[in-house]
């Protein structure tokens, strides 16, 4: 067992890459394109390079690409300067050639136990932040496995829960097995990070907690994890720097995607006042993140826009895990909610 | 010279039947189909509320914080200094202070011009603000082949003088050039009669001064039948008389297709041969549709001014917005200023 003391486990589709599985062509271009077409979601590479830099940092990727990517992906995280320590890929082709189709779609009998077995490879003691997005699944699986690793989802509910998902009979054993000899303890996950791909309403996300905290972008995250004390007002600075100089991010995107954590209560002026310290040192990244100036004052301004900065939430009630899947049926099923039915009419 | 930068929209998020939540929608999907910055002005804490619960893009949209707000029933005259941090005024104040490039509003339409002419200055050689709607028409003009003619004053007040009567036609009529591309827009003064005596005095001052006006196309008075004929492509007319013309041309497309759904429901037959027309319907259903237009500029203040129907929804507010980007892209505030400016003082004197 090694001696990590933070674990970021991140997932990749839509998370650190940008792909398109809703159409056959963008999932066919996914699995053929080589390692440098594949293209970031903006900040991501500059964030995870940024959390690995940490001393006792472990980062350990579960996506649900087909195995016979791994070639690829570790090129691609090799190329953005990643080096992880665990990169788990799903085994869609022998789900296909063994007829087990809901599995290929289905997040909750791969990740969960992957997670879980991460986890035991990992010392108690190991903080874990999550990064996944509002794809699929993802804050659900990572929620149970937060719950389930500190004790508070006891075995018989999960075996409810996972009836209710529809998983094949041995991944749900293989689940049960995993959270019975999982190290139960204090809290280890502090932050789960849903990246929100499809823009779907962050409230959709309200039933999961504080814990879970939906991001337009890694910036956001950015300026959380540094109020986490996970890195330095540089770091933040380098992300920003990245998101401006690659993806063409401009100082006003991201003071008002500072402004939206305010206005959620995820931030508050004393984040600002932090950071100031770091935009203030002279360095070249930085001058290429202001040409205008006056980075911190567009900062303020945005904050001083809202009516005023929001208390910590208070502490919340467990996840409803039971009433989540029976009301929204199993996870394989669900898709991000950002897309619209097109309204059936009339001539009028 | 046009602005390069993205522009701002500042958007009252009060105001309207359907405030905050449909123009909330409405500034959402702005953030995520357009390019544009968006800024809503209101009550934070219920805006971001409502943020929270619709696809937006936060990257492009900001929060600015107004405590107040004026409902659509309430008379502007007496409660807007009663309310300074009122959502329009402090929308208005940002478009002054050149925190945005454009205002829309879906509000009370007497608050929005009070509150505009305390914050905006008006253009030189312009009296009055007008509120120009457009409708759609029989014919088509412009590089464009815009079927949509041009009306103004409707509402932005309720008299006019000669002389507002002249700069409404030089202000319109530089706006048919820069949104419809319509090089020389045929203007008319709305009237009982074609003859220049006809109709009210200030009519028939502004008659005399627009016959003889450079660079005006000025085609005399038109009557009220000759609106939808699209006979004129700016028409120039009083704020009451304006409002009343338009609502009019509304009301009557909502009943055309009023009587068409009752007869769609009514008989087999006819929902056969309606059915069959669905696409021509559609057609003349998205030209007739108001929602579609996006809103009416009002033109005169030194800043883009938009406003929006007060029914305006989601649709309506996505619409306002690109007008209100086009207008500030074509610059058409600076083209009524190099207008407006020589004429309007012409009248005066």
């Amino acid at each position: 067992m090694n001696q990590a003391s933070r674990v970021y486990r991140w997932d990749l589709d839509k998370t650190y890459l940008r792909t398109d599985f809703d159409s056959l062509r963008g999932l066919l271009r996914a699995a053929l394109e080589k390692a440098t077409a594949k293209v970031n979601v903006a900040g991501s590479a500059a964030l995870l390079r940024e959390l690995q830099a940490a001393e006792g940092a472990r980062v350990c990727i579960v996506s649900g690409s087909p195995r016979q990517m791994r070639r690829t992906l570790e090129e691609k995280l090799r190329l953005d300067g990643i080096e992880f320590d665990e990169l788990v890929l799903k085994p869609n082709v022998q789900n296909l050639i063994r007829g087990r189709f809901r599995a290929v779609r289905d997040q909750v009998g791969y990740k969960l136990p992957a997670l879980l077995d991460g986890r035991m490879r990992v010392p108690a003691f190991a903080r874990e932040t999550l990064f996944g997005d509002d794809a699929e699944a993802d804050a659900f699986v990572y929620s149970l496995y937060a719950d389930l690793i500190a004790g508070k989802v006891p075995v018989s509910t999960l075996a409810e829960i996972l009836e209710h998902c529809g998983l094949y009979d041995d991944d749900q054993a293989r689940i049960l097995d995993l959270a019975v000899r999982v190290p139960r303890g204090a809290p280890a996950v502090g932050r789960i990070f849903i990246h929100l791909d499809a823009y779907t309403p962050p409230a959709r996300f309200a039933p999961y907690g504080v814990r879970v905290v939906p991001i337009y972008n890694y910036f956001q995250a950015a300026v959380l994890l540094f109020a986490d004390g996970h890195f330095g007002p540089a770091s933040v600075v380098r992300i920003a720097a990245e998101l401006s100089q690659g993806y063409g991010y401009s100082l006003l995107s991201l003071a008002n995607s500072f402004q939206d954590l305010v206005r959620r209560g995820l931030a508050g002026a004393q984040d600002i006042s932090a950071l100031r310290l770091a935009f203030e040192a002279p360095d070249a990244m930085i001058e290429a993140l202001k040409p205008a100036g006056g980075v911190i004052e567009t900062f303020l301004q945005r904050i001083s826009m809202v009516a005023g900065t929001k208390g910590p939430k208070a502490a919340e009630a467990a996840i409803d895990y039971l009433g989540i899947v029976r009301a929204e049926g199993p996870p394989r099923k669900w898709r991000s909610g950002g897309r619209r039915r097109k309204a059936a009419s009339g001539p009028f | 010279m046009r602005r390069m930068h993205r522009p701002t929209l500042a958007i009252d998020a009060m105001g309207g039947d359907f405030a905050p939540d449909e123009i909330v929608r409405g500034a959402g999907r702005l953030s995520l189909e357009t390019d544009l910055d968006v800024v809503l002005v209101g009550d934070e804490p219920r805006l971001s509320s409502l943020l929270a619960r619709s696809r937006h893009n936060p990257e492009r949209l900001a929060v600015h914080h107004a405590a107040q707000s004026i409902g659509m029933g309430e008379d502007p005259r007496q409660v807007l200094s009663l309310r300074p941090d009122a959502s329009i005024t402090v929308a208005a104040r940002l478009l002054a202070q050149g925190r945005a490039d454009a205002l829309i509003t879906a509000g009370n339409t007497g608050a929005c011009v009070l509150a505009c002419a305390s914050e905006l200055r008006l253009l030189p050689g312009v009296r009055r603000a007008a509120l120009a709607a457009v409708f759609p028409t029989e014919r088509r003009r412009g590089a464009k082949e815009d079927p949509f003619s041009l009306i103004l004053d409707v509402g932005a007040s309720l008299d006019a003088e000669g002389p507002d009567l002249v700069s409404f036609a030089v202000m319109g009529a530089a706006y048919a050039r820069a949104i419809s591309r319509n090089v020389a827009p045929r203007v008319a003064l709305l009237s009982t009669g074609a003859e220049p005596g006809k109709g009210p005095p200030a009519v028939v001052e502004a008659h005399r001064v627009l016959r003889d006006m450079p660079g005006m196309d000025f085609i005399g008075n038109i009557e009220g039948l000759d609106i939808p004929r699209g006979a004129a492509d700016v028409v120039v007319t009083s704020g009451f008389v304006g409002n009343v013309a338009l609502k009019m041309l509304e009301g009557v497309s909502e009943t055309v297709l009023g009587l068409a759904r009752y007869a769609y429901k009514e008989r087999l037959m006819w929902r056969v041969g309606l059915t069959m027309l669905s696409g021509g319907i559609r057609q003349l259903k998205r030209i007739t549709d108001w929602e579609q237009y996006g809103g009416a500029p009002i033109l005169g203040f030194d800043k883009v001014v938009i406003k929006a129907h007060g029914r305006s929804r989601e649709q309506a507010i996505v619409n306002a917005g690109k007008v209100a980007a086009k207008t500030v892209a074509a610059g058409v505030i600076d083209a009524i200023a190099s207008r407006a400016a020589p004429p309007a003082r012409l009248a005066e004197g």
